[in-house]
């Protein structure tokens, strides 16, 4: 009776496994468009080409955008696969093609899953020197 | 040592002019002077507080850990598995721009610490201010039982073999506190340094220990990338005979040299260090450290520092 109940036990466990093997894991899904205010759409960068700040927008995305968004901004950081949502492939064309402010809206106001930078990233000069490294990830 | 100390304090104020700021830049005439992109990591720099003080209604929670003595060797794995030298586990908010309130807990003496920071100085990146200048100020409760300080007796005569008296206990015999004037310069974006002198002052000492002490401090950053750091600090309790109450100095504060590792992001820091302090709260350490480092009083350490903005 013993050894009914133990081969009962392990064989309901190998098949609990074998099934939970069939099962797919949540896919991450893509995030919904933004709505981005249309005062940061017509925001102008005051520091566009500034190639000055090419250092210091490479240390910030190490800092604080790196273990999401990857080393090329291809979503793919460390902390990527534990989302819900896509970080986002900047690499991409349509992403690409957002005017500087909408970048800066989406990198610094954040919703969701994007947290709001605001208050970790005060100085604005920092702030455009990470969207204007994100421009260069084409 | 101590020569060395005030030497390379003062050094820091002279040099002050001769080292030039790398990240200034041309800024236009009008524009108001804006503060160096993070002088620091962090607002703690292992056993010390830096000039960093996060946005308005930022809270942080720090954890700082002091393993036990790295004297046993691989006994007790240089400590780790050792009882803890010390614990604190504290809060910080930012009331204000440049103001910060802290409480915080500690293993030893069951201290409840309530500190406040003011940078009332920031370092300018035009030079117009070249130091950043900040106070700190943290009083402390002895929070271990009332039949701790009923049983204690006190001689008051000039004599030390002279009687003891017991004295009522009274709240107050529990407060300790400490004052600190911090000035400190982010020279380059690899090196920043920071000297401070402290006063440190005990309502309630034992016998052969002054009641106040006077300390000289420098820490340091060398940063390695935009993460990560080698962190130093030194801590030095002076010898002044104008106010000890001593004939001479007996178990005299040993300082406190400490050097480690620092990683941080956008909401943490993580400091791991190797230090001769025994303790986590400065004025315990400016006057009953005994853990000398140069003859293995020297334990492993952490802090992790973690953030959240409101």
């Amino acid at each position: 009776m013993k050894t009914k109940n133990v081969v009962v036990i392990l064989a309901s466990l190998i098949l609990g496994v074998v099934f939970m093997s069939f099962m797919n894991m949540q896919e991450q899904k893509k995030g919904a468009p933004w709505n981005v205010p249309a005062e940061y759409k017509s925001m102008k960068n005051p520091h566009k080409g500034d190639a000055s700040l090419e250092k210091l927008g490479k240390a910030a995305w190490a800092k604080h955008c790196r273990s999401c968004h990857g080393n090329m901004g291809l979503g793919d950081g460390p902390k990527a696969a534990s989302m819900k949502t896509f970080p986002g492939n900047f690499k991409d064309a349509k992403f690409q093609a957002q005017t500087d402010g909408e970048i800066y809206y989406q990198s610094f106001v954040g919703r969701d899953e994007m947290p709001n930078f605001e208050k970790k990233i005060t100085d604005e000069e920092e702030r455009w020197a990470i969207v204007n490294l994100i421009r260069t990830m084409k | 040592m101590k020569r060395f100390l005030s030497i390379f304090i003062c050094s820091l104020f002279f040099a002050i002019p001769v080292f030039g700021q790398d990240e200034t830049e041309e800024a236009p005439v009008k524009q108001k002077p804006r503060p160096v992109r993070s002088p620091w990591s962090s607002g703690l720099l292992i056993d010390n507080q830096t000039s960093v003080i996060y946005s308005p209604k930022t809270l942080e929670f720090v954890i700082q850990h002091k393993f036990g003595s790295v004297e046993n060797g691989r006994s007790d794995l240089f400590g780790l598995y050792a009882p803890a030298h010390d614990i604190r586990l504290g809060l910080n908010y930012v009331i204000m721009r440049n103001v910060q309130a802290g409480w915080g807990i500690s293993k030893t003496k069951m201290y409840n610490d309530f500190n406040l920071k003011w940078t009332v100085f920031e370092q300018t990146r035009e030079e117009t201010m070249p130091v950043s200048v900040t106070l700190f100020g943290n009083m402390a409760i002895d929070g271990r039982s009332k039949e701790f300080f009923e049983s204690r007796k006190y001689n008051h005569s000039s004599d030390p073999d002279g009687p003891f008296t017991e004295h009522p206990y009274r709240f107050g015999q529990r407060m300790s506190y400490f004052s600190q004037l911090i000035i400190g310069r982010k020279f380059n974006e690899w090196l920043s340094v920071q000297a401070a002198a402290s006063f440190t002052h005990y309502n309630l000492t034992e016998r052969n220990v002054d009641h106040d002490k006077i300390g000289a401090h420098v820490s340091g950053r060398v940063k390695l990338s935009p993460q990560s750091s080698i962190v130093f600090n030194y801590d030095a309790p002076l010898k002044i005979k104008d106010i000890s109450e001593q004939r001479e100095f007996i178990n005299h504060p040993k300082p406190n040299l400490a050097l480690g590792w620092e990683v941080a992001t956008s909401t943490h820091a993580f400091q791991m260090y190797i230090g001769s302090a025994g303790s986590i709260i400065p004025q315990e350490n400016m006057l009953y450290n005994q853990n000398d480092w140069q003859d293995g009083g020297l334990a492993v350490g952490f802090v992790i520092t973690r953030l959240w903005n409101f």
